[in-house]
């Protein structure tokens, strides 16, 4: 086991290190051999490692590292039945992505510092999933938030690509910060910061340190997650070239935060109002997330928002205390999320770059059917139409919802069921306005030829979109196997308590169907009107809320202005008025003296010989005086 | 009969008055080196008187050092003034004002 959890890690730091170093020197075909070979590689081992693992939990150190005071911190990793599933998922999904990745990347300069970060971004991701000691995850956490700066600004030549890179730096930063305050907390309350041990050792805490631990830990995982407060940056973050979307948003850095909290679950658990908050949290941003996805253009945007949207359930059911939903709507996301993703790269190739879905068309269906299902099938996963993974997994989360006692969480599960029906709606409003009918500007390019395999590597993604509702079926049809392989992780608590039924996955059902039938009641080709009238419709009343809930404005009026103000103000008042006055200033008053001294000095020779014997002369008059 | 102390000194300040205005006053170079070795005379005088008043030989082997420096001033001196005289045609030190600032 020791052997396959430093493989699990190794394959792609070594991947990533190989192109790192010697990337330049070797073919292309070769680099990128290199990038996939070492996601596949870590996907073997953990996939091998999952199959032999007898069960419960098991710490593993990889090496030591360092102590000091009452910190130990070593490369030590803990593995569960958790974090092999989501190894497992995450070095699937990431192959798919690497090898898609081949394809897309395929006339670009930078391959090699691509798939380089790429590597880096996976392993990134994989310490986070395996690592037992919070500082050694932290390096994780890192890490994913570095590469996903490197990747998101890609393109940096365009500098709005840069500038997006560095928001999601920003932003995800001041996530850490809490983090950084969680460990320092936990050290001086619980002296270790090893995961294995929080777990034992949880029910020594306070209430109010529990809650404010929570909070802390909360705060971090709203910015890799993108949550409320800290959503922002991931709909600049469709800068980046989209199998990064796909990567960021499907398997690594948008689920660290959830996976955290997962990880963590018996710390926070002992906390209700911590348990309330990341409900509140989740169940908030599901439904922010989905009204700023109802009326964006972008295709990649509106993928981006229903991440947001999306990742706020799979916190929404951690909220109600159901790490397994949680998981389960995680594992099926990525599948549907990644699909979605590469489909969408695949369309906008197709189109040369035409990411406007008013621009699409019913054409691209006829001309590319395969990405048509594909994008499909993604999109009624979104949707959560059975019998897709997203109508269980999003099914459950609701159960679980429900379940829970208290006013807030019924209103929580009202806020959801009707995130459910937007969702829906601007799924089907994406597949309809890309896939059928005129598109609002004539289309007058001939549509790319993609190589063959760009899409028919996107099918095993596909078919897992479909058929991964089956690992964790609801209880009315038989229980799932998630809930049985997940039983041992410390916090999961049984799905029995559920005592709904069937209620749940009837309101998710009609959610689907409602949007659905929305959609196409507004968006069907022979329903819509002419171009010209749909985009007065769609950049009318409808895109109020496109700028994302005036979030982001709301940002840079009340923080990036005034520190911009503050920056200008001690750029030209303290720096260069104080500072740079100053040294001008001294400098002034020399040159000043200097020309009132300067005539002294004539050239005369007995001028100077008189200035010397009358210097001499003080000087020995002092002297004489002072015996 | 030796001279008292104070009458050395009092020549010595009389020579050495005498050589410093000669090398403050005047123009000519050559009357200006002149002034310098005068002062150092001067100099050489105190030193001497000071050395047998106080029956100590540091002042009479100082002097001998003086002598030899005025000997190696005098002849280094005078090169440099045959050289500054055939580039600036004079030694008059007015003449002389390329470090002027």
């Amino acid at each position: 086991m020791k052997t396959l959890a430093f493989l699990i890690l190794a394959a792609p730091l070594l991947g990533g290190l190989t192109l790192m170093v010697a990337g330049r020197n070797l073919p292309r075909r070769t680099c990128e051999a290199v990038a996939c070979l070492a996601i596949w590689a870590s996907f073997a081992a953990a996939l091998s490692a999952w199959l032999s693992f007898p069960g419960g939990r098991e710490v593993i150190t990889l090496a030591p590292w360092f102590s000091a005071g009452p910190v130990t911190a070593s490369l030590s990793v803990l593995v569960d039945p958790l974090a092999l599933i989501m190894a497992v998922m995450v070095t699937f999904v990431s192959g798919i992505i690497h090898v898609h990745s081949v394809w897309y990347m395929r006339g670009e300069e930078g391959y090699v510092r691509f798939f380089c970060y790429m590597n880096l971004f996976v392993f990134s991701m994989l310490t986070i999933v395996l690592a037992d000691n919070l500082l050694f995850l932290f390096l994780g956490w890192e890490g994913v938030g570095f590469c996903s700066f490197a990747l998101i600004g890609h393109w940096y030549r365009e500098s709005f690509r840069g500038l997006a890179g560095q928001k999601a730096f920003i932003l995800t930063r001041i996530g850490d910060v809490a983090f950084v305050a969680a460990m320092a907390l936990l050290v001086t309350n619980m002296g270790t910061l090893s995961i294995s041990v929080i777990d034992e050792r949880v029910i020594t805490l306070s209430a109010n340190g529990a809650l404010v631990l929570g909070l802390l830990f909360l705060f971090a995982a709203t910015g890799k997650s993108a949550q409320l407060p800290l959503l922002v940056w991931l709909p600049d973050a469709m800068a980046g070239p989209t199998p990064v979307s796909a990567l960021i948003h499907a398997a690594t850095m948008v689920t660290a935060g959830v996976y955290l909290l997962m990880r963590l679950f018996p710390l926070i658990a002992i906390s209700p109002d911590a348990m309330l908050a990341v409900a509140c949290v989740g169940g908030l941003t599901a439904f922010w997330g989905c009204l700023a996805a109802l009326s964006q253009r972008d295709i990649k945007r509106i993928l981006a928002w229903s991440t947001i949207s999306q990742v706020g359930y799979m916190l929404l059911a951690l909220g109600a205390g159901d790490v397994t939903g949680s998981m389960f709507h995680l594992l099926c996301h990525a599948f549907f999320k990644s699909l979605l993703f590469l489909a969408a790269g695949c369309v906008i190739q197709v189109l040369h770059e035409e990411q406007d879905v008013l621009h699409m068309g019913g054409f691209l269906r006829k001309a590319r059917p395969e990405i048509f299902w594909l994008l499909l099938i993604g999109a009624l996963d979104l949707a959560s139409i059975p019998p897709t993974a997203g109508f269980f997994s999003k099914g459950r989360v609701l159960e679980s919802v429900l379940a829970q006692p208290g006013q807030v969480y019924h209103a929580l599960f009202l806020l959801a069921a009707a995130g459910a029906v937007i969702t829906s709606f601007y799924t089907f409003r994406l597949v309809l306005l890309a896939f059928s009918g005129e598109p609002a500007k004539p289309f007058t390019h001939h549509p790319a030829v993609l190589p063959t395999g760009m899409a028919r590597v996107l099918w095993p993604l596909a078919a897992l979109a479909l058929v991964a509702g089956a690992i964790n079926l609801p209880p009315w049809v038989g229980g799932g196997w998630l809930e049985r392989a997940l039983a041992s992780v410390p916090g999961v608590v049984p799905a029995h308590h559920v005592a709904h039924g069937s209620t749940a996955e009837l309101v998710d059902l009609a959610a689907g169907l409602l949007g659905f039938g929305l959609a196409w009641l507004l968006y069907a080709p022979s329903r819509r009107p002419a171009p010209a009238a749909l985009i007065a419709r769609e950049d009318g009343p409808l895109s109020v809320f496109r700028g994302g809930l005036g979030l982001d404005a709301l940002y840079r009026a009340v923080f990036a202005r005034p520190y911009q103000a503050l920056a200008t103000v001690i750029w030209k008042g303290v720096d260069w008025g104080v500072v740079d006055g100053a040294a001008m200033g001294s400098g002034r008053v020399f040159a000043w003296a200097s020309e009132r001294v300067r005539p002294l000095s004539n050239g005369k020779l007995t001028l100077y010989l008189t200035m010397l014997v009358a210097g001499l002369a003080v000087l020995a008059a002092v002297l004489a005086g002072g015996k | 009969m030796t001279a008292p102390l104070e009458h050395v000194l009092a020549l010595a300040v009389l020579l050495f008055a005498m050589g410093a205005f000669c090398a403050l006053a005047r123009r000519n170079l050559i009357m200006i080196l002149l002034g310098v070795e005068i002062m150092l005379n001067a100099c050489s005088i105190a030193l001497v008187g000071a050395s047998l008043k106080w029956q100590a030989m540091e002042g009479q082997a100082f002097t001998l050092f003086l002598m030899a420096l005025t000997a190696a001033e005098a002849s280094v001196g005078l090169a440099l003034f045959v050289h500054a005289r055939k580039r600036a045609g004079t030694l008059d030190s007015g003449g002389y004002s390329s470090m002027k600032g």
